[in-house]
């Protein structure tokens, strides 16, 4: 998606190298995705389930 | 000592037969230097440039590029990192930021290798669907995936 759009940056984090951000966004499960700090959810998600956090997103979480 | 063995620079030769265009893999890492200063340790900053380095050298489409210097460096700044080691790919046609953070191992070593034959092509295989959503997105979206190294 991030190859897509302008508008996404896209990181893979390793989070045995920063902690910090583990504790932040309490990972507990791998892979965890969040999008903008607000949208959370664990594990491969279908295309159509991805976007659909997207548009919640888009909805009104920052 | 190689990180990559023969064995495997051959698989990943074979993989990279695909790269379609050239990729530019800029690295921000620490610079080298027997002295650890506290707080800007960075346990995996030789290892991640060591294998980024070979992984570059097995095609003359891949273009690496080293950036020493703390994570506040200025360059750092202009290119949104603030934590070592960090590596954006990108390749004429990429529109946004793939980035990825860490040392790249084990499962996550695969991921990072398929992200560059990607990036290479600069397309996706997303449906229509999913294209006119992020066509019409009125916000910048910031995708983090936390993995573990397996």
């Amino acid at each position: 998606m991030a190859i897509a759009n302008s508008r996404i940056v896209a990181d893979v984090v390793e989070i045995s190298e920063f902690p910090d951000l583990a504790q932040r966004y309490m990972v507990r499960g791998v892979p965890k995705t969040v999008i903008n700090d607000g949208v959370e959810f664990l594990g491969n998600v279908p295309e159509a389930t991805f976007v659909a956090h997207i548009q919640q997103v888009e909805a009104g979480y920052k | 000592m190689a990180l990559l063995s023969p064995e495997t620079q051959a698989e990943i030769k074979k993989i990279f037969e695909e790269l379609a265009g050239d990729v530019r893999l800029l690295l921000f890492t620490q610079r080298d230097s027997p002295l650890i200063i506290p707080g800007q340790d960075c346990p995996s900053c030789k290892d991640t440039r060591t294998l980024l380095e070979e992984v570059a050298a097995l095609s003359e489409k891949l273009h690496l590029e080293v950036y020493e210097g703390p994570a506040d460096s200025e360059i750092a700044r202009e290119h949104g990192i603030n934590r070592l080691p960090a590596l954006i790919m990108t390749a004429e046609g990429v529109r946004g930021k793939v980035r990825y953070f860490g040392l790249p191992s084990g499962y996550e070593f695969s991921v990072l290798l398929g992200s560059l034959v990607d990036v290479s092509k600069a397309e996706t295989d997303l449906s229509e669907d999913t294209m006119n959503v992020l066509d019409a997105l009125d916000k910048d979206l910031h995708f983090q995936v936390f993995v573990t190294p397996t």
